[in-house]
């Protein structure tokens, strides 16, 4: 059995064991996030004057533009990992039980990137906090995005996450070491009876069941910040609330692939995360990442065929001007892992690499979609003749951006290292119990 | 309860933008940010063309769509029909700004203070701060620190602050002591009418009855406060002569 330095026996899963290759990584996302730190204070202290955002209208410009896009886009990927979660507890799904923990881990750093993000974008981020509480107005469609999204949704989340984990806390408490503390913590009097067990399997179950319609909820109000408002050609819309549910799950779940192969990798667990577990998730992503395509061809079909003036504008603009790169990029970013996907479904061979491809361009196609959605509107979309805007994010914003990948890639590391990411197995309890 | 309201004569403007300088000096709005805008279009090609003009004030909607998304009830609908923000309440979200088909938010990207027309002065020079005392801009219109209406709540006029939204007020400051809005005062061919809708014995109410007003992007369902009489709801077809150069 391997030991460490001191003769202990090795916690399971590299827990606790950071090793030359760990501290490159924590420090290169530690630079990083210096970096967006550093950007912060330059907004904070000049003002939004640092990014890149104007006011429409006169000015020209987008008053959202790239930290809108990434708020909407984190949330989105957050929307996947805990639906994969509760599909797992509520079909049974065997196979997948090894990637419930990190589904859940990743809609909570998602969300918690998501908050930040609404943080940075407004002009007074700590009376966003304190007015929201004091004077909050459900009328607003903000109202869902800050108490469904962050607070309920986020809070369920880590409810999930707790639950789910105080059986492996329990087991990994009676362990010495610098974790113990925290396992003990976590695991809170578990002693793992069979009273216990039914108890949280039916807390779970009942949260998973309660957790999905409360997430359709949660990002159909993100999809009604801009399907509602009927002055902004391209956002007004029927489709937008369901639009953004779905991009929300080929995003998450092309998140979780991506995740998934970098953990099974790491910690060489090919046989706990299997080739099965893959195929379902591949699946599960073929099929949102159909429903978004046919949402995506409803849209651009209506767009084309009955197209008013002011919609004309933003039409020529996305498919053929300025923001064209983009637009065709990202719908190629998502054709082509769909051609993919079926291929692999159809030859019912599944490769990793090719899973993992597509789960980073989908990513991409969703930033590219996001931003989309949130810019053309204002540059290319005021009803009054306003000569055309044009808005680039400045360094402040990328830096920011970047900043946030980074804390969540460090929130991940921390917790891949501080507490079993993949539910412990008979032999590794052993361990722990020597 | 007075209903107010105001009446653009498109047959008289003449495009001069004097409202516009009026609410800068009254307001002490910052570079690039215009509460009153005059649109100078064109139409047609050379030689076959024609100009207009259009004043764009805040419509103060009755069904005001950036009231309805502020998601802290920031800007708000006075009962007078007047639409305010409340500078100390902003969270600086820019919601209102999006929500509104008209474009008439500004939110201010820095302090004030930095933003102001600086025309080549040093702010900071000693001759320059042994006449102004240092204060920034040198005049700063003092009724707009108080609390007006019922609510008894600032309005944007004082807020001009670091990461809110502001936009037109109405003059309020100016209303409520039985004054008009400073662009209308200072409309040297009296396009711009202000006054209580409610009230049929006034001109405003004798000048909606007598012509026939409309609304700007009446089909977006704002229901503004602000009519207008001749000319026509501009189409995308226009063009602005020129645009805005302002330092933001």
């Amino acid at each position: 059995m391997a030991t460490t330095a001191r003769g202990r026996p090795a916690l399971p899963q590299g827990i606790g064991r950071v090793t030359p290759g760990w501290w490159a990584f924590f420090a290169a996302t530690l630079i990083v996030l210096a970096f967006g730190i550093v950007a912060i204070i330059r907004e904070l202290t000049a003002g939004m004057v640092a990014t890149g955002m104007r006011d429409v209208g006169t000015a020209g410009g987008a008053t959202w533009g790239l930290y809108i896009s990434m708020v909407v886009y984190f949330i989105g990927v957050s929307f996947a990992g805990i639906t994969v979660a509760a599909l797992i507890r509520i079909f049974d799904i065997e196979r997948l039980r090894p990637i419930a923990r990190m589904a859940e881990l990743l809609t909570i750093v998602s969300l918690i990137l998501g908050a930040f993000a609404i943080l940075v974008d407004l002009g007074q981020p700590l009376r966003g906090i304190t007015n929201l509480f004091g004077f909050a107005r459900p009328q607003s469609p903000f109202f869902g995005t800050f108490s469904l999204v962050i607070a309920g949704y986020l809070f369920a989340s880590i409810v999930y996450l707790y639950l789910g984990g105080r059986r492996d806390a329990a087991l990994m408490a009676k362990h010495p070491g610098r974790l113990q503390r925290f396992h003990r913590w976590w695991a809170a009097g578990y002693k793992d009876t069979e009273a216990e067990r039914r108890r949280h399997y039916q807390t779970s179950f009942w949260l998973a069941l309660g957790i999905i319609p409360l997430l359709i909820v949660a990002h159909s109000t993100l999809g009604f910040v801009f399907g509602l408002q009927v002055g902004r050609p391209g956002w007004y819309g029927t489709l937008q609330a369901p639009a953004f549910v779905a991009l929300a799950g080929v995003s998450g779940v092309g998140h979780i692939i991506v995740l998934a192969a970098i953990i099974r990798r790491l910690l060489g667990a090919q046989r706990r995360i299997t080739m099965e577990a893959f195929s379902w998730l591949g699946r599960f992503l073929m099929v949102l990442l159909a429903v978004y395509l046919y949402f995506m061809v409803v849209e651009l079909l209506t767009l084309l065929y009955a197209t008013p003036e002011v919609e004309k504008r933003l039409s020529d603009a996305l498919l053929t001007g300025t923001y064209a790169p983009i637009y065709w990029g990202s719908v190629a970013a998502l054709v082509l892992p769909m051609i993919a996907l079926m291929w692999q479904a159809l030859a019912r061979r599944w490769n990793v690499g090719i899973l993992v491809a597509s789960g980073v361009l989908v990513n991409l196609a969703a930033i590219g979609k996001r931003y989309l959605v949130v810019v053309p509107s204002q540059t290319h979309g005021t009803l009054l003749p306003y000569e055309v805007g044009s808005y680039s994010p400045s360094w402040v914003e990328y830096g920011v951006v970047l900043g946030l990948f980074a804390l969540g890639a460090l929130l991940v590391g921390l917790f891949i290292k501080s507490f079993p990411v993949l539910p412990l197995e008979a032999e590794e309890e052993v361990s722990v119990d020597a | 309860m007075a209903k107010y309201g105001m009446v653009v004569d498109l047959e008289r403007c003449q495009g001069c933008r004097a409202c516009m300088e009026a609410c800068k000096v009254e307001n002490n709005t910052t570079e690039s940010m215009f509460w009153m805008y005059v649109f100078r279009f064109e139409e047609g090609t050379y030689p076959d063309t024609k100009m207009s003009f259009l004043p764009r004030p805040c419509q103060h909607c009755d069904n005001a769509p950036c009231v309805k998304v502020c998601p802290v009830g920031a800007r708000y609908k006075r009962e007078d029909g007047i639409v305010l923000t409340d500078p100390d309440r902003c969270i600086g979200c820019r919601y209102c700004s999006l929500a509104c088909p008209y474009g008439v938010n500004y939110f201010n990207y820095q302090k004030p203070q930095d933003a102001y027309y600086a025309l080549g002065i040093d702010w900071e020079d000693p001759d320059v701060t042994s006449v102004t005392g240092g204060v920034v801009p040198p005049y700063k219109n003092p009724d707009h620190d108080l609390l007006y209406g019922e609510e008894q709540r600032r309005t944007a006029g004082g807020g001009h602050a670091k990461g809110v939204m502001e936009k037109c007020t109405f003059c309020v400051h100016r209303v409520e002591n039985g004054m008009l809005p400073a662009c209308v005062e200072t409309c040297p061919t009296n396009a711009l009418v202000f006054g209580d809708v409610s009230d049929p014995d006034t001109p405003i109410s004798r000048y909606v009855r007598a012509r026939e007003p409309w609304h700007l992007l009446e089909e977006t369902g704002t229901e503004p406060s602000v009519m207008y009489v001749g000319g026509k709801p501009p189409t995308l077809a226009l063009t602005e002569i020129e645009r805005p150069k302002a330092r933001v």
